[in-house]
């Protein structure tokens, strides 16, 4: 059954058409999962970020609002930003519906090979896309001036767009594969039944349903362009954003104080899109999954597919290209130059100066993910199901992670952890972050990871959620169940895909994150991504290329170990599978 | 009327608050007391140069004095940030490497305690500050990094002159990095207030420069890349980089100087304030101005001129003699960075180009 209403269940609104039976208040893990969830998020982002507001919001900082109000160059900074936001966000979440219903809608072959290319800018960092994309479509492009002959300038707007398209769409992609696996397929039966063509199928059906799904996706690839900080440095020309605009002034002009102004306004776009996508998802909430999906799905097998199919062969072909050239570019001398096969750069990263990095990344990784990608969901849970006027907060509280750029969050951390904190002469709290710091500084790493990784767990969680009718959770709570059991024992297992999801993409983000993590770098922790910057700016393409090749060997095997556990496996791939078509 | 759970929930809600409320009220801001001066036989060093280097310097520290050295690399602008934020307890003892405008900057937030090292006698009084701030431990000068390959396909001879990077045949094909991030490129934008006589000139200059300019990178050494890529013909970069580059198998570069005079830093070394260390700190200060450790650079590709007249010179390193310098005024350099880079940020690195 698929059931189309207006339902206040996301929103905290007090009243709907049909009150839901409130839980028994004396709900022991609601509270308990409530208590660690804000714990998380205070802990995480809220309270480094008070500090850095404190900061912007300071006596000093004031003046520097009117200066920017007036000032054309900074009111370009920031119309720079929101078209490179829309644009990225608009081409990504195309990027992703177009590979994810290749994925779930299309009778064509190689759909694996495709899942799996899909998958690969998640795992590295994109300076990697960056550089590669300079060797081969730049001005002296491989390909565009050896191949084609063309004098290509790739640096910015346009460079930035296609960089960061590329190295995002994954995310769109993933939350996608998920929820359209989750669409139930009678719907679309039902349609067929009465004669409508395909067209008209995927306009009026598979479209309205999935809107809450691109809306989420959009957000998410708008605020990460707008944070991202290493493609405008790396090909931005003469196209300055204000995420890179702050890092001029905290690195090059020891100006905490701009950065955080700067830092400032630059939430207020990410924040007031966020706000106007949770209004418009909340008129109207669409519960397909009431159970498991019944019927089958019918792939598409008309001429109709090799043009769309077609389309994603050739994103995908760009994308084995620029991760090709990282894979041969880290067992070349000099890629372009001096094409001797080397191992050189493999040992060095491998035996040589990386060797610590590796271990203390993967290390630290692996503590975040679990941890990450649980929150993720309970938040999103709680959110959805269990709490009313605060639950706006909490998922607010929650994505902040994601929303402040890394740069922000990470000079957050420096003001707020940084030293030893007294009540009287009583040490409280030691300092998280630096050398002197408990566990060399390792802890904050760590929080750092989680901190940015809960919201992916969190946005596909939701997502998926609001597909779940609370139905389900009703009738175990009813029978007996805690809610923390309903959890575990009813909606865990539901959106298994957006837990999948959630962890895999908590473990990439931990493991190539860099604008946050690169303030906190240690001396006796050491982060691959912190290694890979280092190696790029002395130029040593060669080491860095071999880093990203490490390190997306890392997180592909991480994956791996993700899926046997989880076994997202069966769900994933029950309805789109060959096997599928014919068990009816 | 909310039900319980919502009124325990803001009550959990309302306690983390406070704890974060008290918590945040009483951090210790007595920096550099004494009782934190104890020393604990290790030194942690803010590194300023290339990780190679970093990592050479301090495992021969090690060997030498059995003193453990560890080092994270940050550049300039970096380092003062952090130094910044851990005032009141530094996580770093020595700040090594990076341009001394950097240094003078740091000084006159008061994160640097001077020191002079006894073995700072033999290096000429141009390359340190008279109270010890900071120490030179070497010298790098400015040049042209060109692309022979790509000036030849543009018919563009290659620049022997500030004037001559003007030449509109090489639009969009100069590489510079942007001077609030490098001390490479502000060491640039000084020389030009040196050979202009102020900073109006300066900047003058810079906009007239600045179509020719493909985009301001983040890192000094990032132009010798564009330049041995082919992204751009000319990278305006220290001379030790461009010949490190020419060392990674870029055959096609080829090093000029410009007639009018150039610029050049010297790169530092320096006590944190409040170190943990200060005693290990003090030692590899010492040994840092020595000339074995001075010796080191060319065997890991650094090929800057060392600042003790007594360390031998590698045949790559650039002879001082036979290059115009401008004068270079470090400390008015350093006084002057915050204002002259945002001037040149808003008036010339955001300007369309034509």
């Amino acid at each position: 059954m698929t059931l189309l209403e207006k339902s206040p269940q996301a929103q905290p609104q007090p009243a709907g058409p049909r009150p839901r039976p409130r839980r028994r208040s004396r709900d022991i893990g609601v509270v308990a999962a409530v208590a660690a969830s804000v714990l998380l998020v205070v802990v995480g982002s809220v309270y480094p970020l008070a500090a850095v507001l404190s900061t912007a919001l300071s006596g000093p900082a004031l003046p520097r609002y009117a200066e920017f109000a007036t000032s054309s160059v900074d009111l370009t900074i920031l119309r720079n930003t929101l078209v490179l936001g829309l644009l990225v966000g608009g081409f990504g979440t195309a990027l992703g519906f177009l590979f994810a219903f290749v994925q779930t809608r299309l009778a064509v072959p190689g759909k694996r090979i495709l899942h799996v290319v899909a998958l690969v800018p998640v795992v590295s960092p994109p300076f990697a896309v960056a550089t590669a994309a300079i060797v081969l479509y730049g001005r002296r492009g491989a390909v565009t001036h050896g191949l084609l002959g063309v004098d290509y300038d790739i640096y910015g707007l346009d460079g930035l767009v296609f960089v960061l398209s590329l190295s995002l769409f994954p995310v769109a992609y993933l939350g996608m594969l998920g929820m359209m696996r989750g669409l139930d397929p009678a719907m679309e039966e039902a349609a067929m039944n009465m004669g409508a063509s395909r067209w008209q199928i995927f306009r009026t059906v598979q479209l309205p349903l999935l809107a809450p799904g691109l809306a989420a996706p959009f957000l998410l690839l708008f605020v990460e362009a707008i944070a991202d900080l290493a493609n405008p440095l790396a090909l931005g020309g003469d196209y300055t954003v204000l995420a890179s605009r702050a890092y001029l002034a905290v690195t090059g002009e020891y100006d905490t104080t701009s950065a955080a102004v700067y830092s400032l306004i630059l939430l207020v776009p990410s924040v007031g899109l966020y706000l106007a996508q949770r209004y418009w998802l909340g008129r109207k909430i669409r519960t397909t999954i009431t159970g498991r999906p019944s019927g089958s799905v019918h792939l598409i097998t008309g001429w109709a597919r090799w043009p769309i199919f077609g389309l994603a062969v050739l994103v995908a072909l760009l994308v084995v290209s620029l991760y090709g050239t990282v894979v041969v570019g880290s067992v070349t001398r000099v890629f372009g130059v001096d094409n001797t096969v080397t191992f050189e750069h493999f040992r060095e990263v491998l035996l040589g100066a990386g060797r610590s990095a590796l271990q203390d990344t993967t290390l630290l990784a692996a503590v975040a993910t679990p941890i990450a990608g649980v929150f993720g969901l309970l938040i999103a849970w709680l959110v959805t199901r269990h709490l009313r006027r605060s639950a706006g907060w909490l998922d607010f509280a929650g994505t902040l992670g994601v929303a402040v750029p890394g740069t922000v969050l990470g000079i957050g951390y420096l003001l707020a952890y940084r030293p030893d904190r007294y009540i009287g002469d009583l040490l409280v709290l030691p300092g998280l972050v630096g050398g002197t710091a408990v566990a060399g500084g390792s802890l904050a790493i760590v929080l750092a990871y989680i901190t940015r990784s809960v919201p992916a767990g969190l946005r596909t969680g939701g997502a998926a959620l609001t597909q779940l009718h609370p139905s389900l959770e009703e009738a175990s709570v009813n029978l007996g169940a805690g809610s923390f059991r309903t959890f575990r024992a009813v909606v865990l297992p539901l959106i298994r895909p957006a837990l999948l999801t959630g962890l895999s993409y908590s473990f990439a983000r931990s493991m190539t994150s860099i604008s946050t993590v690169i303030l906190l770098v240690t001396p006796n922790t050491k982060i691959i991504t912190s290694q890979i910057l280092s190696a790029a700016n002395t130029g040593r393409y060669g080491v860095a290329f071999a880093y990203c090749t490490v390190l997306t060997a890392i997180v592909l095997a991480g994956f791996g170990l993700i899926r046997l556990l989880v076994g997202g496996t069966v769900t994933l791939y029950r309805t789109a599978a060959p096997a599928g078509r014919k068990q009816r | 009327m909310a039900p319980p759970q919502h009124r325990r929930v803001r009550a959990v809600l309302v306690l983390l608050a406070a704890t974060a409320l008290a918590a945040g009220g009483c951090a210790r801001s007595d920096a550099g007391n004494p009782a934190s001066a104890k020393d604990s036989g290790k030194v942690v060093v803010a590194c300023g140069a290339t990780e190679e280097w970093c990592s050479a310097m301090t495992t021969r520290f090690t060997k030498e004095t059995g003193i453990k050295a560890e080092f994270v690399r940050l550049s300039s602008g970096e380092t003062v940030a952090r130094l910044q934020a851990g005032k009141a307890n530094p996580e770093f003892d020595v700040w090594h490497g990076g341009p001394a405008d950097g240094f003078v900057a740091a000084g006159e937030q008061g994160l640097l305690d001077p020191y002079v090292s006894a073995n700072a006698a033999t290096i000429p009084a141009r390359y340190k500050d008279p109270t010890g701030l900071w120490t030179g431990v070497y010298v790098g000068v400015l040049g042209f990094c060109n692309n022979t390959k790509i000036l030849a396909e543009k018919k563009v001879a290659a620049p022997r002159s500030w004037q001559d990077l003007l030449n509109p045949g090489l639009a969009k094909d100069v590489g510079i990095a942007h001077p609030s991030t490098s001390g490479t490129a502000y060491t640039m934008l000084w020389t030009q207030t040196a050979l202009h006589q102020g900073a109006d000139g300066a900047l003058d200059y810079m906009k007239r420069l600045h179509p020719n300019v493909l985009q301001y990178s983040k890192s000094g050494i990032a132009p010798a890349q564009q330049a041995a890529r082919g992204e751009v013909g000319v990278g305006v970069i220290f001379s030790h980089d461009c010949v490190a580059t020419q060392e990674q198998g870029f055959k096609d570069l080829s090093l000029t100087f410009p007639s009018e005079g150039t610029g050049y830093e010297v790169g530092g070394v320096a006590l944190v304030h409040g170190a943990h260390n200060p005693s290990s700190a003090r030692r590899y200060i010492d040994w840092t101005l020595t000339p074995a450790a001075q010796e080191i650079g060319p065997t890991v590709k650094s090929y800057q001129v060392p600042t003790n007249p007594q360390a031998k010179l590698s045949d790559k390193t650039v002879d001082l003699s036979q290059v115009k310098l401008v004068d270079y005024d470090v400390a008015a350099a350093g006084r002057a960075k915050k204002d002259l880079t945002k001037r040149f940020d808003a008036e010339v690195a955001q300007a369309p180009k034509s």
